[in-house]
């Protein structure tokens, strides 16, 4: 059997390495646009000169060789022939597939603002090739703007801080990373950054882009009536599905490639996993999904099913956070908040009727996985009868007598 | 594969397991010269108490399906393929923390001195017979069997 993979990030790769695990003698064929094999979470390494190219690749070395899997690199897939079972490349090869993974990921997006798509120097911080092109431009730039400061924004925010550059971070809500913290935990890091260089202008908008005489936004200009200069110009507006190429296939889509609890498609033999599928959420998940779209493809059964993707960690200047569910919850969700801080830690339990919805530790994160299967599985605490911020995984713990591995009594 | 067996009705909470977990991770030190108060001095495993069960000695379980495995961005957490245990990579670690949130059994945690670390355990693979926290519970609260999976 020979496997198509569309795709070498997470989602990708852990499909791969799925299928050579259990079925070595299975063909398998990765094609992706970039040179080389890297983690997107890396990518502020890279940029701030912490580590090259090889350094934020997540595989061995010789991944490809020694597992026998053949590697198109600097190949975009332009169109897909479901009858025929064939995907053809910009270099117009037709290759065939007994099975395809489409793992292409995702693209950021520039918003339709008046000069900026048009500006030469906006960059998405999405893969090594805008790394690349940033860091180019970091020689000569000083006035760095991020556009949103959420975790790729600040991301990048780090990386050119890093560099020695001047750098505003504009976002239209009224707080940085305002999907995983809460005020006073994004704060923090504010005061964090602020201390290191970086400006915020929150809660306002761009609305124009001046371009100069050589196709470069040079001021930006903000709903407040501010203009803040630049030399380059970050984008991290957010993300979408990149599934151009399966247009005319016959592939169900809506925004993203749709798929059921197994990763297929609507189409027999052609699964999807990762951003694309517009469920992944964050790189642990893309993995899962690869993992287990790659078992589906060798004929077994497993579904989807750990899909709890609204969780994240966060690691900037030391200050560490472990961010999990709802952690902004409206008055009118009558939940229960309670909150344990001393100088070095802020952390906040939001609960409804004895479950715990979400949670914020910032400070020391250690020993807080557990929390993960408390929210995603809505166990009730009310019985616990404890302190819920001294709880741990000993309080569920259950042993199998046969392998040993962990259980939760629950 | 192996793997430390618990059985917690045994355990007295001397908290030796911890003591020479931090002790196998500081170079050159023993029992007794481990400096407890250095701020690497993290252990790999802890100890619970509860007033109704008693104590709870626990330890990474180098999972058969390791989420933590799964979760890594950087490579640095790979399943040994001989041993079956779960080795950390300090140089390829990225110290982003995914890990830590997605153990299900909350025993991994930064390192506290710089955050740029994991603490794991690595089942003292490279020192010769049994982990140091086996070797050291007087109780014989743990020990070590081979489980198939
Ligand atoms: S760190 Fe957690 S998830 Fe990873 S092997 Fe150990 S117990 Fe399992
Ligand atoms: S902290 Fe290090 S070991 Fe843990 S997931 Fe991130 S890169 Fe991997």
């Amino acid at each position: 059997m020979k496997i198509v993979i569309i795709g070498a990030s997470a989602a990708g790769i852990s499909a791969a390495k799925t299928i050579k695990a259990s079925e070595p003698d299975t063909e398998v064929v990765i094609i992706a646009k970039e040179d080389r094999v890297h983690s997107r979470c890396m990518l502020h390494k890279f940029l701030g000169h912490q580590r090259d190219a090889q350094g934020i690749s997540f595989i061995a070395d010789d991944f490809f060789e020694s597992s026998g899997i053949s590697w198109l690199n600097n190949t975009t897939v332009i169109g897909l022939d479901a009858q025929n079972k064939t995907v053809k490349t910009h270099d117009n090869q037709d290759i065939s597939y007994d099975k395809l993974l489409i793992a292409s990921g995702a693209s950021y997006f520039i918003p339709p603002i008046p000069g900026l798509r048009e500006s030469k120097n906006v960059y998405g911080f999405r893969d090594l090739k805008d790394a690349q092109l940033l860091d180019r431009e970091c020689n000569t730039a000083k006035d760095a703007v991020v556009i949103g400061a959420g975790l790729v924004g600040m991301d990048a925010a780090v990386a050119l801080l890093e560099r020695g550059l001047k750098v505003t971070v504009i976002e239209m809500t009224a707080a940085v990373m305002s999907l995983q913290l809460d005020q006073k935990s994004a704060d923090a890091y504010q005061q964090l950054f602020e201390e290191h260089g970086a400006a915020f202008i929150l809660a306002d908008k761009v609305v124009s882009v001046d371009v100069d005489a050589v196709g470069r936004g040079r001021t930006i200009h903000l709903a407040s009536g501010k203009a803040v200069a630049a030399d380059l110009i970050v984008i991290a507006a957010g993300v979408r599905p990149a599934f151009n190429f399966t247009e005319g296939s016959g592939i169900a889509t809506n925004h993203a490639i749709l798929v059921g609890d197994d990763l297929k498609t609507n189409i027999d033999d052609i699964y999807a996993a990762g951003d694309v599928t517009g469920m992944a959420g964050i790189w642990p998940n893309a993995m899962k999904q690869g993992r287990i779209a790659a078992i589906n493809m060798l004929g077994e059964k497993l579904l989807y099913q750990d899909r709890y993707a609204l969780k994240n960690t966060i690691n900037f200047f030391g200050l560490t956070t472990l961010s999990l569910g709802n952690i902004n919850p409206q008055p009118e969700e009558k939940c229960q908040i309670l909150i344990r801080e001393d100088r070095n830690n802020y952390q906040k339990l939001v609960i409804k009727n004895g479950v715990v919805e979400g949670v914020i530790f910032q400070g020391n994160i250690g020993g807080s996985g557990f929390w993960q299967y408390l929210i995603k599985n809505k166990i009730d605490l009310s019985a616990k009868n404890k302190d819920l911020f001294s709880l741990s995984y000993a309080d569920f713990y259950d042993q199998d007598p046969a392998t040993g591995e962990y259980r939760y009594a629950v | 594969m192996k793997r430390i067996i618990i059985d917690r009705e045994k355990c007295d909470g001397c908290l030796n397991c911890n003591i020479a977990c931090i002790s196998a991770h500081q170079e050159g030190s023993n029992f007794y010269t481990v400096d407890l108060q250095d701020p690497d001095a993290q252990a790999r495993n802890f100890i619970k108490y509860d007033p109704q069960k008693g104590y709870l000695p626990l330890f990474c379980r180098h999972c058969d399906q390791a989420e933590c495995v799964l979760s890594c961005i950087s490579g640095a957490l790979e399943k040994d393929p001989l041993t079956g245990h779960v080795q950390y990579d300090e140089n390829k670690c990225a110290a982003c923390y995914m890990c830590v949130m997605n153990c299900p059994y909350g025993v991994l945690k930064p390192d506290n001195k710089s955050r740029t670390k994991l603490i794991k355990c690595d089942f003292c693979d490279d020192k010769p017979d049994d982990p140091s926290c086996v070797k050291a519970c007087p109780k014989k609260a743990i020990a070590v069997k081979e489980v198939s999976l």
